[in-house]
Parts: structure tokens; sequence; C-alpha cells
């Protein structure tokens, strides 16, 4: 067999053919191709290294281009057709909004109890958030973000009505349990929004529920009316006493159970701190604590152990084991010198996104 | 052309370069650059061609490893890509990745006397020319109507769903993460395989008609119970993979500071942490890193914490460099690179700086006894031995198990590690299901997991009734010298027949 490699005949003459890569194939073409002005199959096989040869460089110097340019390309939006489609965004105070993301699929699959994951661009992190509420028909779901870091901050800026988040994925982790007859579920700062479809599941699952939400003043109250609907008794309780007890969940916490001697569960979510509270204030009475833990995580699929916290005496993987857990066992201590992790890298995120935001 | 043997064969084996140690530790790109052609051609050289080859057999896949080298030699490169491609969706890969030493070159005659021929550097070779010169072996496909789901774009899903869509099925991938790929996106470096290598060869199957979608968490989004009743498909794979890490259970572990390998190479390959604050995933790697354990992942946490600025880091194990698990390859370019390795050593404790941060690490020294039940020595702590190790991070890599998830969601039989159950023939207990990779054999290799795929999407084939080119066309009639259509009869499998 000769070797015609890179070669090929058009009208008796030779001509040189190399394959462009398929990215570069929108500068370039789909090949390079050259006449080497000859019949002589020999003649042609002595000029072809040289033409190949230039092509390579110029393939290069195309895939050199295109790098540098993707490189310093600004623009991390999911590309064209991808992504989840956010659809409603409602701003409950200067750092709380709600987001309505299109998602049918996890629409149909969520369970009170379970979290996302959701990356907002191409170069963000994996963010968990709490499923606060799902729409089956209309095929969203809800999540309430408070913009902490870096991350939910640009959220908060880049989010509006018809953008597009890059992933969203999920539902991990075990739905709650509904078995109970009397249950009070405790909600307080970010933990408001995602108590929700679990009081709204434990109402229609025939208990008797008793909202405790925790706000900071009357002007940062929202889904008031949402909690009334499904509750058959709601505290509300605020730092300044503008609305309802004045003081931390916890003093909601202990009027219900003096109240209600014989309810036999408590759900609390919400910062650690506040989680851990509730459950000290509920041990003296022996009722279950079930608390969702909020470590950092990665995956959220149970593969790189990011999300470990300690229960009793064992070490659990929260996104694949949880993240409800029994508040009575959980190590918060340790939850939260865990979540602390990464504070220095954090401020870094931070001030390296401010000063990008100011350049612009 | 006389016979070879072992005196007129080219007698050193071909070097292959690499880059150097010292500029190595300060980027990402690949370490071993591959053969140049005339490597090729001069390593092609040194295969005897056993008439009764040992090195097929010893390969998980068995690829006919005398056929392709004998086409390297006779320069018919896209040959010997369609004898690799009968075998192997991932050539470029598994070049890079396999075990060689432990499998087809372990066998080689060649090696009794010399160094073993280069089996997996002229497969790199062969897959690399393809990717380059964009072949692709796409065969002629006839719908059949049937559906198949994939759950897990690791080696293994994507083997099974190579084999399925070649058969015909539409086949479509569900991944959990947001990228496909699996251990060879998440957790293998860039600098031993890099992503455009993966890229080409899952474009491979995306020309096979393949879907693969991302971001689904198979098992909480759809059980496999709701795929096979609900999604409308005829059959399942299942390939989620052993990730779930092991820790020691030591005091200390949950000090910031402690983190898995798994969690390491995640944060590095995936997420481009090593990119921080421009990509928004923080590694937070201290300045002295201990990884404990010496296998694959570990050698390769130690090799990316060195890049991502370490500036010193250690290797702990408790057995010795002859019993560690990771291909020599890896342990010998970790040494060039200044990784300290401390054999013989085990971690007691982890301590910690009074601000929950790693300080040091106790560990006590080892000394191996009796062979234990795995034949290796066991190793027995020295008493009196303790010593403190300064450093800031621990890396775990001492194993993983099951992924849980699939498990926690449905009927299907697990053995009583978590691992899915399954027949030898890779059927699970629910019918229609299979099963193969890391998830049914415990942590093993890229080869193995798309050798269990390849087996399971056979059994797959006869449970919904597909007749397989193979076994319609293996032809008696071999040695004749008709041919057919103009193929001759000695081409095993009519897939690879290239149309247009
Ligand atoms: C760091 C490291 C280095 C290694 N080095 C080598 C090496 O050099 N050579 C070698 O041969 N082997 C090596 N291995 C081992 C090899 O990578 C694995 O054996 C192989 O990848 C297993 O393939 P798999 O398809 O079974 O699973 P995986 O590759 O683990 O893929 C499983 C996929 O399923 C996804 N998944 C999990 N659960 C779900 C779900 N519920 N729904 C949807 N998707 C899900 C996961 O996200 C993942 O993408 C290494 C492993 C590691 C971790
Ligand atoms: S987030 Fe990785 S294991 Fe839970």
């Amino acid at each position: 067999m000769s070797d015609t490699k890179y070669l090929f005949k058009r009208d008796q003459i030779w001509w040189v053919k190399v394959a462009v890569p398929r990215p570069l194939r929108d500068s370039l073409g789909c090949d390079l191709r050259r006449s080497l002005q000859t019949r002589d199959l020999k003649t042609a096989q002595t000029a072809r290294q040289a033409v190949v040869e230039e092509f390579r460089s110029k393939i290069r110097q195309a895939r050199e281009q295109r790098a540098a340019a993707t490189a310093c390309s600004t623009s991390v939006d999911p590309p064209p057709g991808t992504g989840y489609e956010v659809v409603t965004r409602k701003d409950f105070s200067d750092v709380t909004f709600l987001l309505e993301v299109s998602a049918p699929m996890l629409a149909r699959a969520a369970q009170p109890g379970q979290f996302v994951i959701v990356i907002s661009h191409q170069r963000g992190e994996r963010v968990p958030l709490t499923i606060a509420d799902f729409d089956r028909v209309a095929g969203t779901i809800t999540l309430v973000i408070q913009a902490v870091g870096k991350s939910t901050r640009e959220m908060q800026q880049r989010c509006q009505a018809g953008s597009r988040l890059y992933s969203v994925a999920g539902p991990m982790g075990f739905p709650s349990h509904l078995d109970t007859k009397k249950v009070v579920c405790v909600g307080g700062g970010l933990g408001v929004a995602p108590i929700f479809p679990q009081l709204r599941a434990f109402k229609q699952s025939g208990a008797y529920v008793i909202g405790v939400v925790g706000f900071r003043n009357r002007q940062l109250i929202f889904w008031e009316d949402r909690f009334r609907q499904y509750c058959d008794e709601l505290i509300i309780c605020t730092d300044d006493g503008s609305v309802g007890i004045k003081g931390r969940v916890t003093l909601g916490v202990e009027a219900a159970l003096e109240k209600h001697p014989d309810v036999d569960r408590v759900v609390a979510i919400g910062p650690p701190i506040m989680m851990k509270a509730c459950a000290e204030t509920t041990r003296p009475y022996k009722v279950e604590t079930i608390v969702s833990m909020n470590p950092i995580v990665v995956d959220g699929t149970g593969m790189c152990g990011g999300c470990r916290v300690i229960v009793g005496d064992e070490t659990k993987f929260a996104c694949v084991d949880g993240p409800e857990f029994d508040g009575h066992k959980v190590d918060f201590d340790d939850l939260m010198n865990r979540l602390g992790r990464f504070k220095q890298q954090e401020s870094q995120a931070m001030d390296a996104w401010k000063t990008a935001a100011g350049a612009k | 052309m006389g016979k070879k043997t072992i005196r007129s064969i080219p007698q050193e084996r071909t070097s292959i370069p690499t880059q150097d140690p010292a500029v190595r530790v300060g980027n990402f790109d690949e370490v071993t650059l591959g053969y140049r052609e005339v490597d090729a051609l001069n390593e092609s050289e040194r295969c005897l061609v056993c008439p009764n080859p040992e090195c097929v057999p010893a390969c998980p896949v068995n690829i006919d490893i005398p056929g392709f080298i004998t086409r390297i030699a006779a320069k018919d490169f896209r040959g010997a890509y369609d004898i690799l491609t009968d075998s192997t969706l991932l050539p470029a890969i598994c070049g890079r990745v396999c075990p060689q030493e432990d499998q087809c070159e372990g066998v080689c005659p060649v090696g009794d006397k010399l160094k073993p021929v280069a089996i997996g550097r002229l497969e790199r070779w062969v897959g690399d020319t393809a990717i380059h010169e964009h072949w692709d072996n796409t065969p002629y496909i006839e719908p059949n109507g049937l559906r198949v789901g994939i759950i897990g774009s690791g080696p293994a899903g994507m083997a099974c769903a190579a084999d399925m869509a070649k058969a015909g099925c539409d086949v479509t991938i569900y991944e959990a993460l947001h990228k496909a790929g699996g251990v060879l996106r998440y957790g293998i470096t860039e600098f031993r395989l890099p992503n455009g290598v993966l890229d080409a060869e899952l474009e491979n199957l995306t020309r096979l008609g393949v879907r693969i979608e991302c971001n689904m968490l198979a098992g909480r989004l759809f059980t496999v119970e709701q795929m096979l009743d609900e999604l409308g498909f005829d059959a399942v794979f299942i390939g989620t993979g052993a990730g779930y890490p092991s820790f020691m259970g030591i005091g200390g572990e949950s000090l910031n500071g402690v983190l898995s390998a798994n969690e390491l190479l995640t944060r590095c390959n995936l997420m481009g942490a090593t990119e921080f604050p421009k990509y928004d995933t923080p590694l937070g790697l201290g300045k002295r890193v201990a990884v404990i354990g010496s296998g694959n992942t570990a050698m390769d946490a130690l090799r990316v914490s060195l890049r991502a600025g370490a500036e010193q880091v250690y290797c702990i194990y408790r057995r010795t460099r002859e019993e560690s698990p990771a291909r020599e390859e890896e342990i010998e370019h970790a040494e060039e690179e200044g990784i300290q390795f401390e054999w013989l050593t085990l971690p007691v404790e982890i301590l910690d700086d009074g601000e929950n941060n790693v300080r040091a690490m106790r560990c006590v020294r080892m000394e191996l006894g009796e062979p234990d039940d795995s034949g290796r020595r066991r190793p027995i702590p020295i008493e009196g031995s303790d010593f403190e190790f300064a450093i800031d991070t621990v890396v775990y890599a001492i194993g993983t198990n099951a992924n849980p998830i699939i498990g926690q969601t449905s009927k299907i039989e697990l053995n009583k590690w978590g691992y899915i159950q399954t027949d030898e023939h890779f059927a699970t207990s629910m019918a229609g299901v299979y099963a193969g990779g890391d998830i049914v054999t415990g942590a093993a290799t890229v080869i193995l997991a798309m050798g269990t795929g390849r087996e399971a999407a056979r059994s797959m084939k006869a449970y919904l009734g597909i007749r397989d080119s193979e076994t319609v066309y293996q032809a008696p009639q071999t040695g004749s010298d008709s041919k057919l259509f103009g193929i001759g009869l000695e081409e095993r499998t009519f897939t690879r027949v290239r149309l247009g």
C-alpha cells in the first residue's frame, strides 16, 4: 500500500488535507487543504511534510487563540439552551430573597425535608439549599436564599426572573418522617422557609401543628398567611418584640410545650446555634427533636465526606444519611466549627468579588 | 520477514518523554508526554507476536494485543485502532491509567529477559492518534425501539451505554454531578488524564446516539422501579461507583484540615478550586500535608497537593512500598516530584492547635509480621515508637465504600457491605436491572469497570432478545479466502465495517 496519509487526488492532481479539530471548525472550517500541483505521487509525498507542518501550526495557533479567548471571557452563563430558568424572584428583605425555578422532574420528586445543590454559573460552587416549596403542576421548586457569602450575594445580583442557573441537582437526602400526632415546627432565620413544606405536610397528614417562627422585626416577616393556613397555632417571635413574643424562638417552643404536654415531636430548622438552643430547650421535656443539618457540602451524593457530622458517637454524611438527625444526639459545636472551615477563603472571595464589581 | 526472537527485537524498551519533575510540580499539564510515531513503530517491533499470547487473557477486556501491535508495525494505524475499539471503548484512557504491570505487561514473555513490551504506551499512542485524526468507529446502527437507562457516567456506565447503543437501543445516561465521566472526571487528575482526552472519548458516545443527562440524581429524582414502570425503560444499568470515603475513627478527625482524598480531588478536578478565587470553590490546603494510604487515590492526592501549593507532602502508609497498591509508575513519579514517603507508619491521633485546626499527627512505627488473609505481611505496631509529626492538613485515602443512594431508594438486593448483589452475568435481583463497576466489585480499576459494563450489556441484550453481532457473525468459515461484500471473514465482527 502506498503511503497517502494526508493526501488525496482531485482531477489527477495531489492535494494535502488535514482535519481540523471539532472545536476549531467555526474559525478554520472542517479541514485545511491545498493543491500540491503535481500528478506524481512521489513528488507529492516529499512536498507533503512542509504543508502538513504549516497546517498544524495554523491549528495550534487557532487553539491557543481560542484558549486565551475563553480564559478571559467574563461570561460564565450557562451555554444557550441549558440550565434552569428562574421564573419568579421575590425579595423579602435586603438579604433574603426567593427564587422559583423551573425544574419539572425535581418538582415532581421533591419531598419535605430534602435539599438541592445549585451552581449559579459555570465557575460557581455547589451550594446546598433546602427546598422551601414545590409546585408539581407548574413544575417549579422554590428556594429561599440568604445572601451571606460571596456565592449567595452574587446569586442575589444575577438571578432575576428569566435568568438561568447553571445546575440544579436533587432532591437530596431522606424526606422527613411524617408519623406524628402533635408537632411543633420551628423555623428561625434562614430556616423559616424550609420548615414550611414540612409543616404543610404534617398538617395534610392529619397532625395537630404548632408553628413557631422567628424574625428580627415586623418588617422582615414573610409568608405569615401561608403559615397561618396550615397551622393550628402559630407563634411568632421577634427580636425586638414588634410582633408576638419578644425574644428567641426557644421561648415560643417552651410556651408550646408547656401548653401541650402531648406534643410528640419538635422539628427545628435554622442556624446551628438556634437548633442547638431548641434541642436544649426540649431535652428536659424528653420530646423527640429533629434538626436539619446544613454542613458544607461538595457533591451531595456521599462521595466526599465533606458534609460529615457527629451524631451520638457515629460519624454520618449529612447529604446521604440525613439531612435530618436527632437533635439530642447531634454535636452542634462540631458542626459550627466545621462550618467555619473556609472563613478565611470566604472573605478572600468576597473581597475579590467586590473589587471586580467595583472595577466594572 | 524472518521470525522475531528475543535476540532480534530492539532490546531497550522505548522510553517515553516526561515533563521534568522540577517543572511539572508547578503545573497541571500531563506528566507523561506520549510516544511519537517513530517511538511507537520502534516499540511495536519488540512484540514477538506469540502464537498463543498470554497477554490477551490477562487483559480484563481481552484486547487482541498482538493484533493491534502488528498493525502498528505495518503502519496500518487505523487498523490498530479498529482492533482496539473492538474490545475497549476508551483506548486513550486505558492506555494511561491501566495497571498494565499487573495485567498484559505482567505476563509478556519479553519481560522474562528484558523489559516487557510497552503495551499501555502503544495503546495510548493509538488512542491519541485517533483523537487527533478524528477517527471514529461509529457503526451503522439500526434502531430497535428499545430504551435503556444507565445510572452513572463512569467507565462502567459508558461501556454499557456504548454496547447497547451499538445494538440499536435508545440509551440515556443519568449523571448526578454536573459533568460526566465519574472518577475519570472528578478523581483522576488532569496531569494523568487530561480532560480533553475524556471529552473526546465521551464525544464518541454521543456520536453513537447516547444522551448524557447531568444533574440527575437517580434514586431520589426517580427510583429504579420508576425508570422501568413510568419512564419507559426496557432495561436499566447501575454504575454508581464506590466513592463513599472511609475514615479511621481516630481522635481529631473532625478538625478543620482533615478531609478525604475524594473531597480534595473533587474540589480541584471538578470544581476548579486550584484557581480559587477565579472559581468560587475554595480548597483551603495547608503547607504541610499528610496523605494517609498508598493507593492510586493517595498518589493523586499527594501530587495534587504539591501542585496546589503545599510545601511538604508526606505519604503515610502502614506497610512498605512493596505492598503499596498504587501503580509502580505513580509511585516513581511521586518520588521524583519530591513526595516524602513514611512507610511502616500508622497514625493514631490527630492533634489540634487549640482552635480546631490540625497541628500535628501522632504516629507509631510498624514492623511486618506473619502474612495475613490477603497474603501480605501484617503490620504490627512497634511498642514505644510513638512520635509527633507536625502537619496542618490530613487527607484520608484509605479506601471507599458503596455509594448508598440506589440501595436506600430501591428494593434491589445488596450484599452485607452495601454493594449491589449480582449473579455472574451482572444481573441484579430485579428483572431487567443490571449493575457493574465499583458498585458491584468494590473499588477496582477503570478497565475492570469497563469490562463489567460490557459483560452486563451482553446479558442485557440476551434479556431484551437482541442478537449480538459477535455471536451471529463469528464465522466458522475462517481460513477460507472468501470475502463477503469485500470484507474478509477473518474480521471477527461487522462493527468494524466502515461505511461512507
Ligand atoms: C483518585 C482515583 C484514582 C484512580 N486511579 C486509577 C488508575 O490509575 N487506574 C485505574 O484503573 N483505576 C483507577 N481508579 C479506580 C477507577 O477510577 C474506578 O475503579 C472506576 O472509575 C470505577 O468506575 P465506575 O463506572 O464503577 O464508577 P465511577 O467512575 O465512580 O462513576 C460513578 C458515577 O455515577 C455517579 N452517580 C453516583 N450515584 C448516582 C446516582 N444516584 N444517580 C446518578 N449518578 C450517580 C457518580 O457521580 C459518578 O459519576 C482510581 C480511582 C480514584 C478515586
Ligand atoms: S457532600 Fe460529599 S459526601 Fe456529602
